[in-house]
Order: structure tokens, then sequence, then C-alpha cells
């Protein structure tokens, strides 16, 4: 099955993709030679994200993602 | 999860919010614009209003994308969306914004192939799975989101991806701030920053209100602490009558911005000579199209539209809301002939539009009072 995608287009929360919204998200495996990374959301969802913005980043980072592309790292797991 | 839960604590924004109370002279009434709709819409969700003493005014300014699209734009995506073998794709926000011949939705109910996505990689990705078809994005976007477009016209052009183009209505969020500060209507007391446009290019662009015009600036984070703190902060800065750029937002928004981004940005894109914002007219300098470099993945350049200039409808007022000079209430059709259902105001069509946040949110505030 798979995964609804992590940012959703929510009347109700507000449009994450479209509004200088961003949200945090983890990092669960990372493509370097792509520059593309699978990140999870607060609610589990995960979705593929640009990462050539903030590279290099591992598996646990927490990153600040917007329309599908990572725009700054938040921390490390545990920094 | 780290960064979201510990600023969602109701004690701390008890307590920020009793630090307000006590900065606020009692007898001057403050007007704070929240430049961004992502806070608006943070604001009415969280009731953060509720919390603020009565003469501390929040004002919603320009700062959703969706909002400022004029008429004119949306008929030239839905007359290329319309041509056959096209895949148009945009993102959910912009279906519903009227054009002066109706919808994207409605263009697909009328048979165009028009699809959303959630980033412009997915439409990167439906252009990849059909190659017979042209596939068009249609970005929007302050400086937040234009590097993702930025990233995808790069990775198109890299792979050789020929049928992609995108429709570039990408905004700069400076020259209408400025085009604010000069209307001669407007008496704003401080500005709530827009977070994460700076995360892109950095708080230092924010430097002209306090230098030019002599108003105190803070960029905030999106949580209800983080917006509770940056009025805390811009409040403090007129009681010791300073005026200064402040960054609330320090764990995501450096002084100079994400360098990397800002190189993708000036490679892809430059500035168009001007660009027309709905309800603030033509600004100079205001917009990005794509450089030279890009040309052949300009859907403008490799389609005919229609490119006609169409009047806002006379009976919204999405202009003045945007312009802080009215509240969404008092706007002629607001709640009646102007939903978010059936919108008449881009305003009302996205959900961080003042007007549907006000709708979803605000209003039942509003009931109660007159109860």
């Amino acid at each position: 099955m798979t995964a609804p995608p992590a940012i959703a287009c929510d009347h109700q929360q507000g449009c994450i993709t479209c509004g200088d919204e961003a949200a945090p998200m983890r990092v669960v495996l990372v493509d370097d030679a792509r520059a593309l990374a699978l990140c999870e959301d607060r609610g589990g969802a995960r979705s593929s994200v640009e990462i050539g913005l903030v590279t290099p980043v591992s598996p646990g980072d927490q990153v600040l993602v917007h329309a599908g592309t990572a725009l700054q790292m938040l921390a490390g797991e545990g920094r | 999860m780290r960064f979201v839960d510990e600023y969602r604590d109701a004690a701390l924004g008890q307590a920020l919010a009793g630090e307000i109370l006590a900065t606020v002279d009692p007898g001057r009434h403050y007007k704070l614009m929240e430049v961004c709709g992502g806070h608006t819409h943070s604001i009415y969700k969280y009731g953060i209003d509720d919390l603020l003493p009565d003469n501390v005014e929040l004002i919603h300014g320009p700062g959703c994308p969706v909002c400022v699209i004029p008429m004119g734009r949306v008929d030239d995506g839905i007359a290329i969306a319309h041509q056959p073998g096209v895949i148009f794709t945009c993102f959910g926000d912009m279906l519903r914004v009227p054009g002066s011949q109706g919808t994207l939705l409605e263009a697909k109910a009328a048979g165009a192939d028009v699809r959303m996505v959630y980033s412009p990689l997915d439409a990167l990705r439906i252009a990849k799975q059909n190659p017979e078809r042209e596939v068009v994005f249609f970005a929007i976007g302050f400086e937040t989101t234009a590097p993702s477009t930025a990233l995808t016209l790069k990775r198109a052009k890299a792979e050789g991806v020929a049928n992609f183009s995108c429709v570039c209505n990408h905004v700069t969020i400076v020259p209408p701030l400025r085009a604010l500060l000069e209307s001669p209507d407007l008496r704003l007391d401080g500005f709530i920053g827009p977070g994460h446009v700076c995360t892109v290019v950095g708080a230092r662009p924010l430097q002209f209100i306090p230098a030019d015009y002599q108003r105190p600036v803070v960029v905030s984070g999106f949580e209800p602490l983080d917006i509770l703190q940056s009025i805390q902060m811009i409040l403090r800065q007129l009681a010791d009558g300073r005026c200064e750029l402040e960054n609330q937002y320090k764990r995501v928004v450096p002084h100079e911005g994400n360098l990397r981004a800002l190189e993708v940005l000036a490679e892809v894109f430059e500035l168009r000579p001007h660009f027309e914002w709905r309800g603030l007219g033509f600004i100079s300098q205001s917009a990005l199209r794509l450089s030279d470099a890009y040309v052949d993945l300009d859907a403008e350049v490799r389609f005919s539209t229609p490119g006609v200039r169409v009047a806002d409808p006379k009976a919204c007022q999405c202009g003045e809301v945007l312009k802080g000079v009215i509240k969404p209430w008092e706007c002629k059709v607001f709640g009646t002939a102007c939903t978010p259902e059936h919108a008449i105001g881009t305003c009302m069509v996205s959900p961080e539009g003042a007007c549907a946040a006000y709708y979803n949110y605000g209003r039942f505030a509003r009931e109660r009072e007159v109860v």
C-alpha cells in the first residue's frame, strides 16, 4: 500500500504546498546520487524530498520541507 | 515531534499573553501586520487574537501567493490546459481560483486534463511517465516555493525531459511590502516577518522596513508560541522606542538565507520588469520568469496564451483586504455572495487567504460577540 502524500492540501489545516508554510520531517533514507531523500512527517506519512539545498543529510536528521524540497536543516538526531 | 510540540505549550502561551498585556500602553492602539498567509492561518487556528489585548490589532498582509494571482494569469493557464495533448499540473489551491471564464476545476470538468500535484517534482514525474504528452506545471509561490520549481527545472534540463514546461508565476515579497508601505491610506505600527520566505532569502532583505520606513519587523515562526513571542518582541521595541529587524525564528532562519537556494534561483530565474498583483495592481520587479538558459522550458514561450489583462470583479474588495484597509468581514460580499464554496475573490479561495481563514475560524467569535 502506498502511503498518503505527506504534504496534504487540507482546507482546514491551511495549504502547506501553496503558502509560505513548511513542515519539519525526519530523514529515513538518503539517495545522494539523485539528491533525494525519503522523509517522514509528524503523522508518519512518507514522501520523496529534494535535499540538494541542505546536503549532507543523514538518516535521523530533521529538515524543514516545503513543496517537496528541504529548505533548511533543523537539527541532527540528539544534536 | 521535536520543533512542533514544545511550541504549542498552553501554559507558556498564557505567560506570553500576560507579558504582552504588561508591555502595551493602554492608551495606544497598535496595528501589526502579519505578512504571510501561513501566519494568518495559525493566528485563527490557535485563537491567538483572542489572547491579545483589545488595543492590539492584527492586519493580514499580502503573503498568500494564491490570493495575489490576477484573473488574466488564470485565464492563460486554462487556455494552455485546453490545448490538445496537454497535462496541466498545479497545486490544489489553484484549481478553484476564478479566472474570467471559470476555474481550472471547471476546465477539468469540461474535459481538460488538469491534475493536482504536491510538488513540482511530482509534475516532472508525470512528464517522464507520459513522454507522448506535453506536461505543464503552473508554478506559484513566493521565494519559499521558487527553489522547488528551480530544482525541478534544473533536473528536467539535466535529464533532457523535453515534454515538460513551466508557467512561472513566482513572486517576490519585498516589492509588494514596499508598495504597501508607500500607500497613503495605511497605518501600521510593525510587521510580523514571513519566516519561511526568510529561510530562503534570509532576514537581511527586510532591513529596509526599519531603515526606510521606521517600523519594527520581527521574523517569526509559525507555531502559536512563535507568533506570540514575535508580537511581544514588536511591542517591546515600540515600548522602548526602538525600531529594528529582529529574528525570532533563529532555529530556521539564518541572517543571510540559504545561499545554495539563492544560487539556484539566480541561475534559473530572472526578474520580470513588472507583474500584476490582484488588488495591488502592477508592481515593478515583483515577479520571476525563466532565465534565457531555461527558455526552452518556458510554457509561456512554448504555448500561445491570450495574455489579456482582466479587471478584478467590482464587488470584490480583496485589494483593500490585502492592504489591511478593511477587515474580511467588512467586505460587501463576505460570507454572502463570496464563500469558500463559491468564491468571488482570491482571498476566499485559498485556505491561506485572510477571508477564508476568517470564514473558517474567526466568524464564530464574532457571532458570539453579537449574541
